[in-house]
């Protein structure tokens, strides 16, 4: 027994280091001791280790956010405590599906599509097209708990909820001290940096919904993981309290937010929002790598944007009476059942209205993100999707003129594929030129061109595109008539 | 003999350059246009900022269009272009909007307004601020995205020494003192006295470049600002105030545009009780 317990231990000490959370999480002192929040196995299981996900759903001032639940371990050890605006109500706490943050991961995900190219000596040409998606990201939820008692500390227990597999408490307090110390005296080990992150939280008029597992409940249940807890309160207020998660963490925290909104994008406001890079064309060889890769290319991204930017990884109009709701489809598109799921109350089944999804991806240091992150949303429902382009070439027999063209454009083209693989994810290039050189014994004349010929169009439409010259005549013209006309026409003034 | 007809003839260019780069460093506008137009170039290629030129060029467009054909009906001067374009760049780099006829719209209304509310043949709104309200109030498919600065020390520098030397020029550094000490005394006393925060915190909210770009460029419009020192000063501190109350207990977080176009109006009342010299831009 004493031996588990010290496994428990070594365990759990570990999951401290790997902290994340916009949450903080405090565990019953009683034997072993637990900040776990939203918790993502280690490398191998998942891509980025340090990742929470988060669902918002935000229309005028409701608020819905949905908290994915990934504890690893004994459910006695898991507690959470997450700042609220309002004391939430019974009806505004529910327990979520978890399958809905595998589906809209899987839906919004990062993806690799596949593109073939056709060969230019056969006659009939072929667009074959076929999509590869990874899905990058898998959850694994798992179970927690803690226990409580309750005294008087300047701490009021202004609700008292069981709710699925869940006890939980909404606290107010007056002033960090007595929070802290009635959470001590209740068991809870804090850490010693949270009463400096409390304290603002508390004067700010903030409450605590604080949270462990029943045991009883669970049981009865038998689930190996624990459900995603989801609240629901109206406040102007839109944001996601991450400094308090960072009062013990160590290292950059990922965390990944998808939203539903009525009208448009979410963006953070006292942060940049910017697009991942996307649309690029990457080698072949890429492809049992992605994971990898775009672990790699966020990791760049991070970096160059100077540690301290949100990114947007997919945007998109999923409104049931909007027809394309990604290019290509990864996993499968939110439906109705999922917007309900995930606090969506403003469609009918046949839906009218319009319901905008967007997700974003932030990792976060204590040094870099100094304040909490707020929110707007806004009017803006332009799509984007972070697409990765792999191009296969052609084949059969090229040795016809135009095969021959074809083929020293591969190799060109190639050369500008390793050239964005680096560029986008740093990597050496170790199969550069093996790559690029991989039909060189194909091509019979390295000097002679036959330019008259066609090459197959082997670049892909990018989205966007600028408008042409005669755009910018056309507002030469206008001004330039304006100026005319004022210098013409002009009253003279006294 | 030739060699120094050469010469002089030479000289006599540079001095013409020279002298057109005197007469230019005359008009504070044109180093308005030039900072305005360098925040672009590194908001799109540095920031990453979703921004297309041809939006850009909507606005422009559309900013001294409107402003010439008013100047061809109720009169004023040609030169008047350059207050436009100044317009024009404030607006590409805070209005979004989906429509491309929002951004006509924002822009028309911005420069329309000021030749319709006047007092005194001066405007009362800030043009490209009540542009940008307008359209937002209006159509609900504008918005500002107070975070595409992010916070940075090289920027505070850059905005920071571009605008002082725009401000010295036209004598409204004080407004943009005035408004930042307000704002950086409420929010120490609510974000570390009251709430505790650190500093970074606060440092934070300061070194936002959106917040710094209209401290310095946008609130020292020297025709809307109060002539009088110490009504510019009563001014810009009400703007401080109410841009605080705003952000702090409203979540408004684009709160000094909104506090900008409600505070304005009162410039008239400034004007006509505390006198100053009307500005004059050359």
């Amino acid at each position: 027994m004493g031996l588990n317990i010290n496994k428990l231990k070594i365990e759990i000490m570990n999951r401290i280091i790997w902290l994340f959370s916009l949450l903080i999480m405090f565990s019953v002192g009683q034997k072993a001791i637990a900040f776990c929040g939203f918790y993502v196995a280690k490398a191998g299981a998942t891509l980025f280790n340090n990742r929470s996900e988060v669902i918002l759903v935000r229309d005028g001032e409701r608020t819905v956010i949905t908290m994915s639940n990934d504890f690893k371990g004994n459910v006695k050890d898991f507690a959470m405590v997450v700042p609220v605006p309002v004391v939430l109500q019974e009806n505004q706490i529910r327990i979520a599906n978890r399958n809905l943050f595998a589906k809209l991961d899987e839906y919004s995900g990062p993806r690799l599509v596949e593109y073939y190219d056709s060969n230019p000596c056969m006659p009939v040409f072929e667009y074959d097209m076929e999509e590869v998606s990874k899905s990058l990201f898998s959850n694994i939820p798992m179970a927690m708990n803690a226990d409580m008692g309750s005294m008087e500390l300047g701490v009021t227990i202004e609700a008292q909820y069981q709710i699925g597999e869940y006890d939980i408490l909404i606290l107010s307090a007056k002033e960090s001290e007595g929070l802290k110390t009635w959470l001590i005296g209740n068991g809870y080990n804090i850490p010693a940096t949270a009463n400096e992150v409390l304290d603002p939280y508390i004067k700010s008029n903030m409450k605590f919904f604080v949270v462990k597992v029943n045991l009883e409940k669970s049981l009865e249940a038998g689930f190996d993981y624990l459900s995603p807890i989801q609240i629901e309160f109206n406040h102007d207020r839109f944001m996601l309290p991450i400094r308090l998660g960072m009062a013990n963490a160590n290292g950059a925290q990922d965390m990944v937010v998808y939203a539903f909104t009525r009208s448009g994008r979410i963006e953070t406001t006292n942060y940049r929002t910017v697009k991942i890079p996307t649309d690029r064309n990457i080698p072949l060889f890429v492809e049992p790598r992605f994971g990898p890769f775009y672990k790699a290319l966020f990791d760049k991204a991070y970096e160059s944007e100077g540690k301290n930017a949100v990114f947007l990884e997919y945007a998109w109009n999923v409104s049931p009476s909007w027809g394309v709701k990604c290019d290509p489809c990864v996993g499968n598109p939110p439906i109705f059942n999922d917007f309900t799921e995930a606090g969506v109350n403003w469609i009918d089944q046949w839906g009218g209205s319009t319901v905008f999804f967007t997700r974003l991806h932030v990792r976060y240091t204590r040094d870099k993100f100094p304040q909490d992150l707020f929110f707007q949303v806004t009017p803006n429902q332009e799509n984007f999707q972070g697409r990765y382009i792999l191009s296969n070439p052609a084949e059969g027999d090229l040795s016809c003129d135009a095969g021959q063209n074809y083929l020293k454009d591969l190799e060109m083209k190639r050369k500008r594929e390793i050239d964005e693989l680096v560029s986008l994810t740093g990597w050496e290039d170790r199969y550069g030129s093996n790559y690029v050189l991989q039909y060189s014994n194909q091509i019979k004349n390295r000097e002679k061109r036959n330019e008259l010929l066609p090459v197959v169009n082997i670049d892909l439409p990018r989205g966007g595109g600028g408008l042409g010259i005669w755009i910018w005549l056309l507002f030469a013209g206008l001004i330039t008539s304006a100026f005319y006309i004022a210098k013409r026409f002009r009253p003279v003034l006294a | 003999m030739e060699h120094t007809i050469q010469l002089k003839g030479k000289e006599r260019t540079d001095l013409t350059i020279l002298s057109l780069i005197k007469s230019g460093l005359k008009d504070a506008r044109h180093f308005q246009i030039l900072y305005l137009g360098l925040f672009i170039i590194y908001g799109i290629s540095f920031l990453r900022w979703d921004l297309a030129p041809w939006r850009i060029g909507l606005i422009i467009t559309t900013v001294l269009v409107t402003q010439m054909l008013f100047v061809a009906w109720k009169g004023g001067s040609l030169s008047s272009w350059k207050s436009a374009l100044i317009t024009g760049l404030g607006l590409s780099i805070l209005m979004r909007a989906n429509e491309p006829m929002t951004l006509v719209l924002g822009a028309f209304l911005a420069i329309a307004i000021k030749f319709v509310i006047t007092h005194q043949g001066k405007h009362i709104f800030n043009p490209a601020n009540f542009g940008i309200v307008a359209v937002m109030l209006i159509t609900g498919d504008a918005w500002v995205s107070p975070g595409q600065w992010g916070s940075s020390v090289v920027l505070v520098y850059f905005i920071g020494a571009a605008a002082l030397m725009v401000l010295l020029k036209v004598g409204r550094i004080d407004t943009s003192l005035m408004f930042i000490a307000t704002v950086f005394f409420l929010e120490y006393l609510r974000t570390i006295v009251y709430l505790g925060w650190d500093w970074d915190v606060l440092f934070h909210k300061f070194s936002s470049g959106s917040f710094l770009l209209f401290s310095f460029f946008m609130i020292t419009d020297p025709v809307t600002t109060p002539k009088n020192f110490w009504a510019r000063m009563i001014w810009a501190c009400a703007i401080g105030v109410l841009s605080f109350i705003l952000s702090q207990w409203f979540f408004i977080h684009t709160a000094p545009i909104y506090a900008l176009v409600i505070i304005s109006p009162l410039t008239v009342l400034f004007n006509h009780f505390m006198k100053g010299k009307t500005f004059q831009w050359v």
